[in-house]
Protein backbone atom coordinates (compact mmCIF):
# COMPACT_ATOMS: atom_id res chain seq x y z
CA UNK A 1 0.00 0.00 0.00
CA UNK A 2 1.30 3.47 -0.89
CA UNK A 3 1.45 6.32 1.61
CA UNK A 4 -1.34 7.99 -0.34
CA UNK A 5 -3.57 4.91 -0.15
CA UNK A 6 -2.87 4.49 3.55
CA UNK A 7 -3.71 8.12 4.34
CA UNK A 8 -6.90 7.94 2.27
CA UNK A 9 -7.90 4.70 3.99
CA UNK A 10 -7.32 6.16 7.47
CA UNK A 11 -9.33 9.26 6.54
CA UNK A 12 -12.13 7.05 5.19
CA UNK A 13 -12.21 5.02 8.40
CA UNK A 14 -12.54 8.19 10.52
CA UNK A 15 -15.15 9.60 8.14
CA UNK A 16 -17.08 6.35 8.36
CA UNK A 17 -17.18 6.49 12.17
CA UNK A 18 -18.31 10.11 11.97
CA UNK A 19 -21.02 9.24 9.43
CA UNK A 20 -22.32 6.33 11.53
CA UNK A 21 -22.67 8.70 14.49
CA UNK A 22 -24.36 11.26 12.26
CA UNK A 23 -27.02 8.73 11.14
CA UNK A 24 -27.47 7.52 14.72
CA UNK A 25 -27.99 11.12 15.86
CA UNK A 26 -30.79 11.55 13.27
CA UNK A 27 -32.93 9.18 15.33
CA UNK A 28 -31.30 9.93 18.73
CA UNK A 29 -30.86 13.72 18.57
CA UNK A 30 -30.59 14.16 22.34
CA UNK A 31 -27.87 11.57 22.95
CA UNK A 32 -25.13 13.86 24.29
CA UNK A 33 -22.51 11.13 24.50
CA UNK A 34 -22.90 10.34 20.81
CA UNK A 35 -22.88 14.06 19.98
CA UNK A 36 -19.59 14.50 21.85
CA UNK A 37 -18.08 11.51 20.07
CA UNK A 38 -19.27 12.96 16.77
CA UNK A 39 -17.51 16.26 17.55
CA UNK A 40 -14.35 14.34 18.37
CA UNK A 41 -14.40 12.51 15.02
CA UNK A 42 -15.23 15.72 13.19
CA UNK A 43 -12.06 17.30 14.53
CA UNK A 44 -10.04 14.21 13.67
CA UNK A 45 -11.43 14.07 10.11
CA UNK A 46 -10.71 17.73 9.53
CA UNK A 47 -7.05 17.35 10.51
CA UNK A 48 -6.63 14.16 8.46
CA UNK A 49 -8.30 15.71 5.43
CA UNK A 50 -6.08 18.80 5.61
CA UNK A 51 -2.96 16.62 5.85
CA UNK A 52 -4.05 14.53 2.86
CA UNK A 53 -5.04 17.52 0.71
CA UNK A 54 -1.77 19.27 1.50
CA UNK A 55 0.15 16.35 0.04
CA UNK A 56 -2.10 14.90 -2.63
CA UNK A 57 -4.48 17.63 -3.79
CA UNK A 58 -8.10 18.62 -3.22
CA UNK A 59 -10.82 16.14 -2.25
CA UNK A 60 -13.88 18.34 -2.75
CA UNK A 61 -14.88 20.41 -5.77
CA UNK A 62 -15.21 23.75 -3.92
CA UNK A 63 -11.65 23.60 -2.58
CA UNK A 64 -10.05 22.36 -5.77
CA UNK A 65 -9.22 24.39 -8.83
CA UNK A 66 -8.07 23.71 -12.36
CA UNK A 67 -5.22 21.29 -12.90
CA UNK A 68 -5.06 20.21 -9.23
CA UNK A 69 -8.73 19.16 -9.22
CA UNK A 70 -8.51 17.45 -12.59
CA UNK A 71 -5.48 15.38 -11.72
CA UNK A 72 -5.79 11.58 -12.03
CA UNK A 73 -6.65 9.23 -10.45
CA UNK A 74 -10.40 9.63 -10.08
CA UNK A 75 -12.15 7.44 -7.51
CA UNK A 76 -13.01 4.69 -10.00
CA UNK A 77 -9.49 4.44 -11.41
CA UNK A 78 -7.36 1.49 -10.40
CA UNK A 79 -4.38 2.51 -8.30
CA UNK A 80 -1.13 0.61 -8.30
CA UNK A 81 -0.23 -0.84 -4.94
CA UNK A 82 3.55 -0.74 -5.38
CA UNK B 1 -27.24 21.28 -2.90
CA UNK B 2 -24.73 18.52 -3.14
CA UNK B 3 -20.96 18.66 -2.99
CA UNK B 4 -18.79 16.01 -4.61
CA UNK B 5 -16.03 14.36 -2.65
CA UNK B 6 -13.34 12.86 -4.88
CA UNK B 7 -13.07 9.53 -3.08
CA UNK B 8 -15.08 6.36 -2.55
CA UNK B 9 -16.81 5.62 0.74
CA UNK B 10 -14.91 2.32 0.85
CA UNK B 11 -11.84 1.40 -1.24
CA UNK B 12 -12.25 -0.71 -4.39
CA UNK B 13 -9.31 -2.15 -6.30
CA UNK B 14 -10.29 -5.10 -8.47
CA UNK B 15 -7.20 -6.52 -10.11
CA UNK B 16 -8.83 -9.21 -12.27
CA UNK B 17 -11.43 -8.20 -14.88
CA UNK B 18 -14.52 -10.46 -14.80
CA UNK B 19 -17.32 -9.40 -17.15
CA UNK B 20 -19.58 -12.21 -15.94
CA UNK B 21 -19.44 -10.87 -12.37
CA UNK B 22 -19.95 -7.33 -13.73
CA UNK B 23 -23.21 -8.39 -15.40
CA UNK B 24 -24.52 -9.66 -12.06
CA UNK B 25 -23.28 -6.75 -9.92
CA UNK B 26 -24.75 -4.17 -12.33
CA UNK B 27 -28.15 -5.04 -10.86
CA UNK B 28 -27.20 -3.02 -7.80
CA UNK B 29 -26.45 -0.09 -10.15
CA UNK B 30 -29.72 0.07 -12.08
CA UNK B 31 -31.80 -2.89 -10.93
CA UNK B 32 -35.10 -2.86 -8.96
CA UNK B 33 -33.45 -2.91 -5.51
CA UNK B 34 -30.21 -1.23 -6.54
CA UNK B 35 -28.48 1.84 -5.12
CA UNK B 36 -29.97 4.24 -7.69
CA UNK B 37 -33.48 3.08 -6.75
CA UNK B 38 -32.69 3.46 -3.06
CA UNK B 39 -31.31 6.96 -3.47
CA UNK B 40 -34.20 8.16 -5.66
CA UNK B 41 -36.67 6.59 -3.20
CA UNK B 42 -35.37 8.43 -0.16
CA UNK B 43 -34.40 11.72 -1.79
CA UNK B 44 -37.91 11.96 -3.31
CA UNK B 45 -39.84 10.80 -0.26
CA UNK B 46 -38.16 13.25 2.12
CA UNK B 47 -40.36 16.15 0.91
CA UNK B 48 -43.42 14.37 2.28
CA UNK B 49 -41.89 13.69 5.69
CA UNK B 50 -43.64 15.54 8.53
CA UNK B 51 -40.89 15.40 11.20
CA UNK B 52 -37.36 16.85 11.16
CA UNK B 53 -35.72 13.57 12.27
CA UNK B 54 -37.20 11.87 9.20
CA UNK B 55 -36.30 14.69 6.82
CA UNK B 56 -32.73 14.34 8.08
CA UNK B 57 -32.69 10.56 7.95
CA UNK B 58 -34.01 10.33 4.38
CA UNK B 59 -31.68 13.09 3.18
CA UNK B 60 -28.67 11.42 4.79
CA UNK B 61 -29.38 7.84 3.76
CA UNK B 62 -30.42 8.99 0.26
CA UNK B 63 -27.08 10.78 -0.01
CA UNK B 64 -25.08 7.78 1.24
CA UNK B 65 -26.84 5.65 -1.41
CA UNK B 66 -25.42 7.96 -4.09
CA UNK B 67 -21.98 7.08 -2.72
CA UNK B 68 -22.90 3.40 -3.02
CA UNK B 69 -24.13 3.99 -6.57
CA UNK B 70 -20.63 5.30 -7.31
CA UNK B 71 -19.05 2.26 -5.63
CA UNK B 72 -21.08 -0.17 -7.76
CA UNK B 73 -20.30 1.82 -10.92
CA UNK B 74 -16.61 1.61 -9.99
CA UNK B 75 -16.85 -2.17 -9.55
CA UNK B 76 -18.56 -2.68 -12.92
CA UNK B 77 -16.02 -0.37 -14.55
CA UNK B 78 -13.01 -2.18 -13.06
CA UNK B 79 -14.47 -5.61 -13.88
CA UNK B 80 -14.84 -4.75 -17.59
CA UNK B 81 -11.46 -3.16 -18.33
CA UNK B 82 -9.13 -4.25 -21.15
CA UNK B 83 -11.33 -7.04 -22.50
CA UNK B 84 -10.65 -8.80 -25.78
CA UNK B 85 -13.52 -9.67 -28.16
CA UNK B 86 -12.92 -13.34 -27.24
CA UNK B 87 -13.29 -12.67 -23.50
CA UNK B 88 -16.44 -10.62 -24.18
CA UNK B 89 -18.04 -13.46 -26.16
CA UNK B 90 -16.94 -16.16 -23.76
CA UNK B 91 -18.39 -14.37 -20.72
CA UNK B 92 -21.70 -13.64 -22.43
CA UNK B 93 -20.92 -9.93 -22.09
CA UNK B 94 -21.58 -9.46 -25.84
CA UNK B 95 -25.28 -8.63 -25.39
CA UNK B 96 -24.33 -5.69 -23.14
CA UNK B 97 -21.27 -4.73 -25.16
CA UNK B 98 -23.18 -4.31 -28.42
CA UNK B 99 -25.24 -1.45 -26.95
CA UNK B 100 -22.88 0.13 -24.43
CA UNK B 101 -19.31 -1.01 -25.27
CA UNK B 102 -17.75 -0.87 -21.77
CA UNK B 103 -19.77 2.19 -20.72
CA UNK B 104 -21.72 2.03 -17.46
CA UNK B 105 -25.50 1.96 -17.97
CA UNK B 106 -28.13 1.66 -15.21
CA UNK B 107 -29.81 -1.64 -15.85
CA UNK B 108 -30.79 -4.82 -14.00
CA UNK B 109 -28.81 -8.04 -14.50
CA UNK B 110 -31.62 -9.14 -16.82
CA UNK B 111 -30.90 -6.14 -19.09
CA UNK B 112 -34.07 -4.23 -18.12
CA UNK B 113 -33.18 -0.51 -17.97
CA UNK B 114 -33.63 1.46 -14.74
CA UNK B 115 -37.08 2.95 -14.38
CA UNK B 116 -38.80 5.20 -11.84
CA UNK B 117 -41.36 2.40 -11.44
CA UNK B 118 -38.73 0.80 -9.17
CA UNK B 119 -39.33 3.51 -6.58
CA UNK B 120 -42.27 4.58 -4.42
CA UNK B 121 -43.21 8.01 -3.10
CA UNK B 122 -46.60 7.85 -1.44
CA UNK B 123 -46.59 11.07 0.57
CA UNK B 124 -47.61 9.10 3.67
CA UNK B 125 -45.06 8.61 6.42
CA UNK B 126 -46.14 5.08 7.39
CA UNK B 127 -46.45 3.83 3.81
CA UNK B 128 -43.11 5.34 2.77
CA UNK B 129 -41.13 4.14 5.78
CA UNK B 130 -42.45 0.60 5.42
CA UNK B 131 -41.41 0.74 1.77
CA UNK B 132 -37.93 1.86 2.87
CA UNK B 133 -37.56 -0.92 5.42
CA UNK B 134 -38.49 -3.41 2.69
CA UNK B 135 -36.11 -1.73 0.22
CA UNK B 136 -33.17 -2.22 2.61
CA UNK B 137 -34.00 -5.90 3.14
CA UNK B 138 -34.41 -6.50 -0.61
CA UNK B 139 -31.04 -4.87 -1.27
CA UNK B 140 -29.51 -6.99 1.51
CA UNK B 141 -30.94 -10.12 -0.17
CA UNK B 142 -29.50 -9.04 -3.53
CA UNK B 143 -26.06 -8.62 -1.93
CA UNK B 144 -26.42 -12.05 -0.31
CA UNK B 145 -27.20 -13.47 -3.75
CA UNK B 146 -24.20 -11.70 -5.30
CA UNK B 147 -21.99 -13.19 -2.55
CA UNK B 148 -23.34 -16.64 -3.49
CA UNK B 149 -22.17 -16.10 -7.07
CA UNK B 150 -18.70 -14.51 -6.80
CA UNK B 151 -15.42 -15.77 -5.35
CA UNK B 152 -12.85 -12.98 -5.93
CA UNK B 153 -11.90 -11.41 -2.56
CA UNK B 154 -11.45 -8.04 -4.32
CA UNK B 155 -15.20 -8.19 -5.13
CA UNK B 156 -16.39 -9.84 -1.92
CA UNK B 157 -14.85 -7.24 0.41
CA UNK B 158 -16.68 -4.11 -0.86
CA UNK B 159 -19.90 -6.11 -1.46
CA UNK B 160 -19.83 -7.18 2.21
CA UNK B 161 -19.40 -3.55 3.23
CA UNK B 162 -22.44 -2.54 1.15
CA UNK B 163 -24.47 -5.44 2.54
CA UNK B 164 -23.75 -4.25 6.07
CA UNK B 165 -24.91 -0.75 5.23
CA UNK B 166 -28.34 -2.15 4.28
CA UNK B 167 -28.63 -3.61 7.77
CA UNK B 168 -27.61 -0.35 9.47
CA UNK B 169 -30.06 1.64 7.32
CA UNK B 170 -32.83 -0.86 8.15
CA UNK B 171 -32.13 -0.27 11.85
CA UNK B 172 -32.25 3.53 11.44
CA UNK B 173 -35.48 3.37 9.39
CA UNK B 174 -37.01 1.17 12.10
CA UNK B 175 -36.17 3.83 14.67
CA UNK B 176 -37.61 6.45 12.31
CA UNK B 177 -40.87 4.52 12.06
CA UNK B 178 -41.01 4.28 15.86
CA UNK B 179 -40.42 8.05 16.14
CA UNK B 180 -43.25 8.63 13.67
CA UNK B 181 -45.79 6.35 15.31
CA UNK B 182 -45.03 7.90 18.71
CA UNK B 183 -46.28 11.19 17.31
CA UNK B 184 -49.41 9.80 15.63
CA UNK B 185 -52.79 9.13 17.22
CA UNK B 186 -52.01 6.06 19.35
CA UNK B 187 -55.45 4.44 18.93
CA UNK B 188 -55.26 4.58 15.14
CA UNK B 189 -52.00 5.43 13.36
CA UNK B 190 -53.91 5.80 10.11
CA UNK B 191 -56.43 8.34 11.42
CA UNK B 192 -54.65 11.16 9.62
CA UNK B 193 -51.62 11.84 7.46
CA UNK B 194 -49.65 14.54 9.31
CA UNK B 195 -48.06 15.89 6.14
CA UNK B 196 -51.48 16.39 4.48
CA UNK B 197 -54.22 16.66 7.11
CA UNK B 198 -52.69 19.77 8.71
CA UNK B 199 -55.67 20.62 10.89
CA UNK B 200 -55.49 17.23 12.61
CA UNK B 201 -51.80 17.41 13.55
CA UNK B 202 -51.21 17.11 17.28
CA UNK B 203 -49.42 20.11 18.72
Amino acid sequence: MTRKQRMLRELSAAQFAKWELHLYLDTHPSDMRAAALFAEYEKKCEAMRAAYEEEFGPLTAPTGEGAEWLKNPWPWDIERCD
Amino acid sequence: MFTYEKKLQYPINIKKPDPKAAMIIISQYGGPDGELSASMNYLSQRYGMPYPELKGLLTDIGTEELGHFEMIGTMVYQLTRNLTPEQIKQAGFDTYFVDHTAGIYPQAASGAPWTASYIQSKGDVIADLHNDLAAEQKARTTYDNILRLVDDPDIIDPIRFLREREIVHYQRFGEGLRLATDKLYSKNFYAFNPSFDKCAVKK
